[in-house]
């Protein structure tokens, strides 16, 4: 009877979570190499080398790294900070009940803050402007669909940020980081010598699997480089988008096989998370 | 002082967009609304415009995708946490979690389409219970441990049926994290778009949708009304959950 009750189980499993993905990208492949969809032209791999052989799949590549690796940096950053700053009394009053603000805006809203707030036109030209602290709006630079990506980034460390300061914050105590620290003084290290060789790293490695998943999404995002993007290069949710909806059906083909080089590194990356922990 | 800066920091956002939805004008350089209005809250409140519907839509996509995953992830979760190739399990579990919603949408898209479901809300549902579904079972892991399987066997030796089990034992215990499936799925929900847009082909209006076909229109003033909508559930929900948040770390 249970052991019925387990195969029932691990089917339901493999239905909805295994299935409906196998078969997608079965059919991505397919398409890809021209073996199904409407202008099916037969086995080739003509649009693999298309993709693969274009500036674009890389300068994607690049950008969505850059963006993933800017949002750990800084989010990492600003959490361990006030985490480290607030020690034990960060989830407490009203700065407790705030942090949890930003872990409510969706993607969307968060591109659109941003969009409001940096833009020529934006709240804080606007607050500069009455400061005195510029003195033609002309000369305000736009930090959204900038070369650099900082208006992206800034919104999804607006996003990160909270939830990093409150993961560090709870691993804080549950590593009985305070402690070790206060052994390593005993010791003879300082203050300096403490935070950087005990606390930090403690920190950072018990947060390993959360920053890395934290890249993956970051690495994938859609809502908020749709918004705050360039276009050109564009994050790979957004080129894989466009090639995708693009009247020009024989762009199709290009979309699923950015759609699959990004599975496989995601599918990697997820494979490198679970060697270290297996590790761990 | 610093406290209090940090905390002005993270409520900035919704101060911002609360100002913007209840502006009647609000021109360049001033820093404050030169005037402003209640009727555009007024008219979701009384359920006219496409917002009040839009906002009945999320609710009843994104609960119904929280019920799903949540009863399928903790019923087949347990299957996989005592399977003997559980880390492979475990490993096709994150790959829906973790794909791009629109990587996934563009893939699913074929199989919503063949099913008929594309441009429906049901074709919405079941795909964001597909992306959920992955995180209710990485979710549920913690849950299953040799104490948990130690009260199923006592449960079966003292001839409790597997009825009973669920009800009287197994439910019960697991009752926090419940509620913590329940609460973050449909918050994964919630904030979807991508898979929205692609398996509901633009027809399935929700929220999050709104917000940018208010953008596209240069409409910021609604824009910034369907974003106070989007973040009052989630904030509501997030402050609730606050005590289980972090509690698995």
């Amino acid at each position: 009877m249970r052991s019925r009750s387990g195969t029932l189980g691990l089917a339901a499993f493999l239905a909805v979570a295994v299935l409906p993905i196998g078969a997608s990208l079965l059919y991505a492949l397919l398409y890809s190499v021209g073996l199904a969809g409407l202008l099916a032209e037969g086995f080739n791999g003509r649009h693999w080398l298309a993709v693969l052989g274009s500036g674009e799949i890389w300068s994607s590549l690049a950008l969505s790294v850059w963006v993933a690796a800017g949002v750990v940096a800084a989010g990492t950053a600003l959490g361990l900070a006030l985490a480290l700053g607030f020690r034990g009394t960060l989830d407490r009053g009203a700065l407790g009940m705030a942090l949890y603000l930003p872990l409510a805006l969706p993607g969307a809203v968060a591109a659109f803050f941003v969009f409001q707030m940096l833009t020529g036109g934006g709240f804080v030209a606007r607050v500069l402007l009455r400061l005195g602290l510029l003195s033609d709006p002309s000369r305000f630079l736009p930090l959204v669909q900038d070369r650099w990506a900082v208006g992206i980034i800034l919104a999804h460390t607006l996003l990160a940020t909270p939830f990093l300061a409150l993961l560090f914050a709870r691993l804080y105590e549950s590593e009985r980081v305070e402690e070790l620290a206060a052994l390593s003084r005993a010791l003879g290290a300082s203050r300096r010598q403490s935070l950087w060789r005990v606390e930090v790293p403690i920190l950072l490695h018990a947060a390993g699997t959360n920053l890395a998943l934290l890249f993956i999404v970051v690495l994938g995002s859609y809502e908020i480089p749709l918004l705050l993007g360039r276009q050109a290069p564009q994050m790979l949710s957004v080129l894989t988008m466009r090639k995708f909806a693009l009247f020009d059906l024989r762009q199709k083909p290009d979309a699923f096989v950015v759609a699959l080089l990004y599975t496989g590194l995601v599918m990697a990356l997820i494979a490198g998370i679970f060697r270290r922990e297996k590790a761990a | 002082m610093a406290r209090i800066l940090v905390a002005c920091l993270c409520a900035l956002p919704l101060a911002v967009l609360a100002a913007l939805s209840f502006a009647g004008a609000w021109p360049f350089p001033d820093v404050v609304p030169s005037r402003w209005t209640a009727s555009r809250w007024l008219e979701v409140l009384a359920g006219r415009g496409g917002l009040a519907a839009s906002f009945g839509v999320s609710i009843l996509i994104s609960a119904s995708v929280a019920l799903l995953s949540t009863v399928l992830g903790f019923v087949t979760s347990k299957h996989v946490a005592y399977h003997r190739r559980r880390r492979l399990l475990l490993f096709l579990a994150y790959v829906p979690f973790a794909l791009s919603p629109v990587i996934l949408g563009v893939c699913l898209l074929y199989v919503a389409i063949q099913a008929g479901l594309s441009g429906s809300v049901a074709g919405v549902i079941l795909a964001q219970t597909i992306f959920a579904y992955g995180f209710a079972i990485v979710l549920f892991q913690g849950l299953w441990s040799p104490r948990m399987r130690a009260f199923e066997e006592l449960v079966h030796t003292l001839g409790g049926s597997t009825w009973q089990l669920y009800a009287r034992v197994l439910v019960p215990l697991a009752k926090e994290m419940l509620l913590l499936c329940f609460f973050q799925t449909f918050l994964i929900s919630w904030f979807q778009y991508g898979l929205t847009v692609l398996v509901g082909g633009g027809q399935v209006k929700t929220l999050t949708l709104k917000v940018y076909d208010y953008v596209g229109e240069a409409n910021v003033f609604y824009a910034a009304l369907a974003s106070c909508l989007l973040i009052v559930p989630p904030a509501l929900l997030l402050w609730a959950n606050k005590r289980f948040l972090f509690k698995a770390v």
